[in-house]
């Protein structure tokens, strides 16, 4: 009995020591965890811990696809001096390198490139002393200079253009935008000096609806195929236009709506505009075979009097596009569009067209576009006609054949083939041969060679060796 | 039998205090909660960026202009007019701008 009291007394207080020791170990490992604890009084909820994880995790996420846009872009700028600007990176690789700071990131580019800002341009903020102004100006546009030799004829500088495109931003939802052809031309034989020619090309006041539409008044280029809202000096890479838009008109007075709405994530689009004009007139009023003038309606007559349509109706169109970038620089439009108006003072006589245009990409190198148009005219003394034509023209930059060749890279072969067909018994075919080179990226020198065949009454001109300077700015 | 018990108690404290005490300085966030989060960040950041837009939609018709070319003020009507002209979604009409001018000349 004596002894059996200390073995339970042993047992007990051998229980105790593990028990207290078990009771102990957590809180021993928990201020080893936390070895600088705050007092209770700043512990944090378990609400806010949540939120401040969830929030940690979000910004490790958007680090994480920053870091992975970075090197994506980094990579795009790459291919994309690569591809393009061997010639300048042979020129100028050393000066780069020495200019550009250890880390940072300079990019070269030919002249016809655009030139990427620099890792410390995007970092810098712009310098502002507040928030830009909420109205604002620029110019915009192009000039051209052109040298001609057509067969049989002497070889003169021919044209010379001043094309300013003005743009009066007021406020987020309004832009007023106005073009204007500034060209001369010597007088009519036997007449001295020369004449100096304003047109307006358009002068438009645009309202950004909502993100979807955006309205449009005024005198406007027309919608229909592509080319009359592309066809400035430093976009198009020959020296005129395609023969078939003659069947077209290429700018209208009325109204417009338009807009682009996004279908991919990939920067895909498809874009729409909507118009009503005044659409065409007749050259004599009668709708007879010929008198059809696409340019001549602008809502009022000469004598100042009339202040409406000539026939009084309207002309309706649009067109309807889907743009389809599948990769930088690699990327296809395909657009339908199409009008359709009375022409004739009577408004008995309707003019309707329909055009198809393509536009593709494939790497910064090739590019091959075209349009086809159909038109439907009916006249007075030769039923309904159909002037029509189609143009397809594709053009390869010798930069991507990486030779490193300095100039060559700067080159860019181009064809044209284009045709129209009045339907009143003239035809005429023209191919067309030539080169640009690209001075800078908007800076071009032209040298195209055309070889035209004609048929029928109405010929256009023979064959010709045309050089262009083009400059946008 | 006293002694058992306590010992047993001492046991599945300590345990669940070993147990439930760090857990609770380390409780996930609600699974839901964060996808949400996560979900939302990684939308904002799907589809291409302004740079990458600047050269989708400008070479559609001509030569790429660099940001440098004009300044921040200058691009706003550019960009406003090239949306218009070109039909350019408005979203990436703004994240093409937002590239010019973070680029844009003095």
């Amino acid at each position: 009995m004596i002894r059996a009291i200390p073995t339970i007394v042993n047992q007990t207080v051998a229980a105790a020591v593990v028990a207290l020791i078990s009771l102990l170990f957590p809180f021993a490992a928990i201020a080893q965890d936390a070895p600088s604890s705050p007092p209770p009084s700043d512990y944090v909820l378990r609400t806010e811990y949540d939120k401040l994880k969830a929030e940690h995790e979000a910004i490790k996420q958007e680090h994480e696809a920053m870091k992975q846009e970075l090197e994506a872009l980094k990579t795009t700028v790459q291919q994309m001096a690569k591809a393009t600007a061997p010639a300048a990176q042979a020129e100028e690789p050393s000066a780069a390198k020495a200019a550009a700071p250890e880390g940072k990131q300079v990019v070269t580019t030919t002249p016809s490139q655009p030139v990427t800002p620099s890792t410390e341009a995007e970092a810098v903020p712009i310098e502002t002393a507040g928030p830009l102004a909420s109205h604002s100006f620029s110019i915009v546009g192009d000039a051209e200079v052109q040298f001609g030799k057509i067969s049989h004829q002497h070889g003169a500088f021919m044209f010379a253009d001043f094309a300013p495109i003005f743009l009066f931003r007021g406020g987020d939802r309004v832009l007023f935008e106005a073009g204007f052809d500034y060209t001369i031309q010597n007088n009519a034989p036997g007449s001295s000096g020369y004449a100096t020619t304003l047109n307006l090309s358009f002068a438009t006041l645009d309202y950004i609806i909502n993100d979807y539409i955006t309205f449009v008044g005024g005198n406007m280029l027309l919608p229909l195929g592509t080319y009359s809202e592309r066809s400035a000096g430093w976009l198009n890479k020959f020296p005129d236009a395609p023969l078939p838009r003659a069947v077209l008109p290429g700018n209208g007075v009325g109204v417009q709506l338009r807009g682009g709405i996004p279908v991919g994530e990939k920067g895909q689009s498809l874009t729409y505009s909507v118009f009503v004009v005044n659409g065409p007139g007749s050259v004599d009023g009668s709708g007879s075979a010929g008198q059809l003038d696409l340019g001549g309606n602008v809502g009022f007559t000469s004598d100042g009097k009339l202040t409406n349509n000539l026939h009084g109706g309207v002309g309706e169109g649009g067109r309807v596009a889907i743009f389809w970038p599948w990769k930088p620089q690699y990327d296809l439009e395909v657009g339908l569009s199409g009008m359709s108006s009375r022409y004739d003072n009577a408004g008995k006589q309707q003019y309707s067209a329909g055009v198809v245009d393509a536009s593709l990409h494939l790497g910064p190198s090739i590019e091959v576009k075209g349009e086809y148009m159909n038109t439907w005219v009916g006249t007075t003394d030769a039923g309904t006609i159909n002037p029509r034509g189609w143009w397809v023209q594709g053009g390869y930059k010798l930069a991507g054949l990486k030779l490193g060749v300095p100039y060559l890279d700067k080159l860019e072969l181009v064809g044209r083939y284009d045709t129209v067909n009045d339907d009143l018994g003239s035809r005429t075919k023209r191919g067309t041969v030539g080169a640009v080179y690209y001075v800078t990226n908007t800076l071009w020198l032209e040298g195209d060679y055309e070889f035209t065949s004609n048929h029928g009454p109405n010929p256009a001109p023979d064959d010709s060796l045309i050089f262009q300077i083009s400059y946008g700015f | 039998m006293t002694i058992t018990h306590l010992f047993a108690v001492a046991t599945i404290g300590a345990a669940v205090a070993t147990i439930a005490l760090p857990a609770t300085a380390q409780i996930p966030a609600p699974a839901s909660e964060i996808k949400v989060e996560t979900a939302a960040v990684t939308q904002e950041k799907t589809g291409p960026s302004g740079a990458e837009l600047w050269t989708l939609n400008c070479n559609r018709c001509h030569m790429i202009r660099s940001p440098g070319e004009f300044t921040a003020a200058q691009w706003q009507p550019i960009l406003m007019h090239m949306r218009i002209r070109a039909n350019i979604p408005a979203a990436q009409a703004r994240e093409i701008l937002k590239f010019l001018q973070a680029g844009a000349g003095k």
